[in-house]
């Protein structure tokens, strides 16, 4: 069963913020639709690029995720949780979270609980590596934003995790303040980024 | 569960997000989650992940490589293919079973599925799979029937691209 809270996203058009809904427990019929949204958009930008003979520029580097595995992966596992953004009519942003089975890595922090973001990607039309300007911003923060909440309720302090893609890193670590672990060997060697309380306390300021 | 998002909070942080990319998970295509340590959503997995613990034994051997030998040639750990030979729940990242793959010339994709990176949607290659890690039961030497085990096995997987 899926719950609503209210959040905001900034309308680049307009400059202005406009309501949208965060979505804790995104159905399989809300995925199956973004899906069938986010594929075409996807691909008929990928096109006008090569077109336009921009085809040598990368693509999001998530291009290829499908979130209806990832859902169907999961479906029945209380541990792992789907958010999404939905404005405008549509889903902007989806995120999987687990609140099991990723014990934080920091020293200070080391073997203790934490969210774990497994995946989280916005819609390609607010992908600034597919077009020039955003429809909206604002939609990784809501849902970092939503994780250290979660984390904050489960009892584990705003500890979370995840491992960046590389067109990634400076957003979780300037923009969010996380600790950067570097690369993974264990993870494709994409680089581990942790949160502790007092960061998070630090990014909800 | 309510969320609460400070509308101020978000203001203020707006333009400094803007232009920035936020995805964060895997690189590889479609990789299952895993809970624990062991892959979820496909209970088919674990006998594929025999079979690719198997087939990267076979492959070795047949070359005459130790295992040393083939940590080098792949670039990875001597424990971690340790593992991957010996440990029916151990799954390599999709970068290890790249570099395995290219080591041992093998397909990477049906590899990434075999190695239970991948779902995996021909119910064949489950198939040929369990039939695989049936067949080639280690021994010390590799013998002419696992030799023919493996060589149909790959020919399969080459073919079945």
């Amino acid at each position: 069963m899926s719950d609503r809270s209210i959040t905001f996203l900034k309308d680049r058009r307009t400059g202005e913020l406009v309501e949208a809904a965060l979505i804790d427990g995104v159905s399989r019929q809300e995925v199956e639709s973004t899906e069938s949204a986010w594929r075409p958009f996807l691909m008929n930008s990928l096109e006008e690029r090569r077109r336009a003979g921009n085809s040598e520029l990368s693509p999001p580097e998530h291009s290829h995720w499908d979130w209806r595995r990832k859902h169907e992966a999961v479906r029945g596992l209380i541990a792992y949780r789907m958010f999404g953004v939905e404005c405008d009519g549509a889903m902007q942003g989806l995120m999987l979270v687990s609140t099991a089975g990723h014990p934080c890595r920091i020293k200070e922090q080391k073997g203790k609980e934490q969210v774990y973001v497994d995946f989280v990607a916005t819609a390609p039309w607010n992908s600034p590596s597919l077009v020039e300007i955003s429809k909206f911003s604002l939609v990784g923060r809501v849902l970092i934003a939503t994780a250290v909440q979660l984390s904050m309720e489960e009892g584990f302090r705003g500890r979370i995790g995840l491992h960046a893609l590389p067109q990634a890193e400076t957003f979780y670590a300037r923009n969010c303040g996380m600790t950067d672990l570097g690369n993974d060997k264990r993870k494709e060697e994409l680089r581990y980024f942790e949160m502790t309380p007092e960061q998070a306390a630090a990014f909800l300021r | 569960m309510k969320f609460s998002f400070d509308k101020e909070w978000l203001e203020r942080h707006a333009d400094s997000d803007q232009n920035l990319e936020i995805a964060a998970g895997s690189f590889s295509l479609d990789q299952v989650p895993r809970a624990m340590g062991k892959p979820v959503g496909d209970p088919a997995a674990e006998p594929r992940v025999v079979a690719f613990g198997r087939l990267i034994n076979l492959s070795r051997r047949k070359r005459g490589w130790s295992i040393e030998d083939l940590a080098e040639s792949s670039r990875i750990d001597v424990s971690e293919a340790i593992r991957i030979e010996h440990d029916p729940v151990y799954i390599p990242g999709p970068r290890t079973v790249y570099q395995l793959s290219t080591a041992l010339d093998l397909p990477r994709e049906r590899m990434l599925q075999l190695s239970g990176n991948m779902l995996v949607r021909d119910r064949r290659l489950g198939e040929q799979a369990v039939k695989f890690a049936a067949r080639s039961e280690s021994v010390e030497k590799l013998s002419r029937q696992e030799h023919r085990a493996l060589e149909e096995f790959v020919r399969y997987l080459n073919e079945s691209r």
